[in-house]
């Protein structure tokens, strides 16, 4: 431990000093009465000083946590000396608060071991690595502190918090595997398509009884297969708007977190683009180890400024495989991933851009000027949403205490519109 | 003690007296306030240089009740520098504050007692002498040795 005087022990020498030499001066012995006391402190205090042996072990309950929860820190103190006054601090990353008091004083007796609980709230997603304490020890009458760092960090990841979607953005196309999209195709499945006229090879449990009955032949019913499909979550880490503990992006990793646990869930094969100033994507993939191989990647997002022009062709071909889905997270606030946004619609990708939006971020000014720039913004913010519409692509602001399930529905609805119009 | 100040000693101008006096809860004030320890060390000063004045221009006679001034200094400077320390809800184990104010207590007596012990040693009718000069050169390297060591035996 690192030993060092406190400014009591300065203090106190001078106090110690300056009263005898007063004395000395002066003739008086009262005054060297006066300083023996600061003396006495100033003797005992170093005569008894020794070197605490303090040994800290940290441990984490959980190495996953969701936001919003919490994480219990389990602090172990050993010692074998008596320590009258131990100050433990345990350092913690922006994003994870105490729900107890930090730094905690301790007096250990000897050869004496506690145990001490740390509840820690998740404030904000993230990886963190948590475990740096601090431990300072005053020696006797506070004279001397010793102080020591313990490097007991442990990995933390805290998840974005879900939110539960009844139905989900259905693609255009399907794949060849079984899942839980129901194609506009006929073949084997359970969602009832049509009924046709037996034929030759028809399963027997096929048979609809009652049609056969009506009609004096054999009558089948036709179902629609269930199948799995391609969704590649497209997260804009361009740029973002901020405003105190929210901004842009939180949202969108948020969304993109709860998209990339349904689709899951429904047996999609789902995969991440994190489009900005430093490019970082996940294949598609089916399955729980892909989930966690996505919200992993989430942790990692963030915004990096960068003045690189980067369009969709530096992304690898298989990050985008064809007739996949993709969900665009974007606050549009950046030209690079406009573009990018229409060029992957140009390529016929099946696009949804889901806006999350930057305006409840923003304060217009005082000024009469500000607010008609304020004013202009927003119109252009219109303009730019009305050009991905001509498109067709369809495009939904959402904002910060929105359901996302009601822009995934605006989705839903606009593309049905859209296909009845084409049609 | 500027009041005890003022009645022994009515040759002093009394206007610093008390303007000394007056600095010493300001300056006491000015560090709890900002947590500097150095305020807090001018007003131990401040109060020992009014017992000094005092002392200085009073009669000859040994102030008998120094041993207590010298432990009232000690308590005052204990719980100055306990108040500085950083705010740690030390009060959520209150027998740590406790035990710790027991401490002072007990040092604030004892000091009080080796102050007296000084003042008797003091006013005690030994003559001087080589023998007595010895003792007094001895204990004061002793002081200086036993200083020296403990400064340093520590890492």
């Amino acid at each position: 431990m690192t030993r060092s005087a406190t400014p009591k022990l300065g203090a106190y020498a001078f106090l110690a000093g300056v009263g005898l030499l007063a004395a000395l001066v002066l003739g008086r012995a009262e005054l060297a009465v006066l300083a023996a006391p600061f003396a006495l402190v100033l003797f005992l205090g170093l005569a008894l000083a020794e070197t605490p042996d303090v040994r800290v072990a940290l441990d984490l309950d959980s190495e996953r946590q969701v936001e919003g929860e919490e994480v219990n820190a389990s602090l172990e103190v050993r010692t074998h000396l008596p320590v009258s006054r131990l100050e433990l601090l345990l350092s913690l990353p922006d994003g994870l608060e105490s729900e107890a008091p930090n730094p905690v004083l301790l007096a250990l007796d000897l050869d004496e071991r506690r145990e001490l609980e740390l509840p820690l709230r998740c404030a904000h997603w993230g990886a963190y690595l948590v475990g740096r304490l601090n431990a300072r020890v005053l020696g006797s009458f506070g004279l001397l502190a010793y102080e020591r760092s313990y490097d007991q960090r442990r990995a933390l990841k805290v998840y974005p918090r879900g939110e539960a979607l009844d139905k989900l953005l259905r693609p255009l196309q399907t794949l060849s595997f079984s899942g839980s999209q129901t194609t506009g195709t006929r073949g084997e499945g359970i969602e009832f398509a049509d009924l046709r006229p037996f034929a030759p090879g028809d399963r027997i449990r096929r048979i609809n009884w009652r049609a056969t009955a009506r009609r004096g032949e054999p009558w089948v019913n036709e179902t629609h297969p269930e199948r799995n499909t391609d969704v590649v979550i497209f997260l804009d880490t361009f740029a973002e708007a901020r405003s105190g503990e929210g901004s842009t992006l939180d949202l969108a990793v948020q969304a993109a977190g709860t998209l990339a646990a349904h689709y899951v869930r429904a047996k999609d094969r789902v995969g991440l683009v994190a489009f900005g100033g430093v490019l970082n994507w996940l294949t598609v993939s089916s399955g729980v180890t892909q989930l966690y191989r996505v919200l992993d990647s989430l942790l990692d997002a963030e915004i990096f400024l960068s003045y690189a022009w980067k369009d969709i062709e530096i992304l690898p071909r298989r990050t985008l495989p064809p007739n996949a889905l993709v969900i665009a997270l974007s606050p549009l606030l950046d030209e690079r991933s406009v573009r990018a946004l229409i060029d992957l619609r140009a390529r016929g990708f099946d696009l949804a851009v889901v806006e999350i939006s930057p305006v409840p971020f923003v304060e217009p000014g005082p000024d009469e000027l500000d607010q008609l720039a304020y004013r202009l913004w927003l119109l252009r913010r219109d303009a730019l949403r009305a050009s991905y519409l001509r498109v067709g692509v369809p495009v939904v602001e959402w904002r910060q205490g929105d359901p996302l399930q009601a822009a995934l529905e605006e989705v839903r609805t606009f593309r049905r519109h859209a296909r009845v119009t084409r049609a | 003690m500027t009041a005890t100040a003022l009645r022994a000693s009515p040759g002093v101008d009394r206007a610093s007296l008390i303007a000394v006096g007056a600095a010493v809860p300001l300056a006491l004030l000015a560090g709890l306030a900002l947590r500097w320890s150095g305020a807090l060390t001018a007003a131990i000063v401040l109060m020992g240089a009014q017992q000094a004045v005092r002392l200085a221009l009073g009669n000859d006679v040994l102030d008998e009740w120094a041993p207590l001034t010298a432990g009232a200094l000690l308590l005052c400077a204990e719980l100055a520098f306990w108040s500085i320390e950083p705010r740690i809800p030390a009060w959520s184990q209150p027998h740590l504050a406790l035990r710790r104010l027991t401490t002072v207590l007990l040092l604030c007596l004892l000091s009080a007692g080796v102050g007296a012990a000084m003042l008797v040693a003091a006013g005690s009718s030994l003559s001087g002498g080589v023998p007595l000069e010895l003792a007094g050169i001895l204990a004061a390297t002793g002081a200086v040795a036993v200083l020296a060591y403990v400064a340093r035996r520590s890492p």
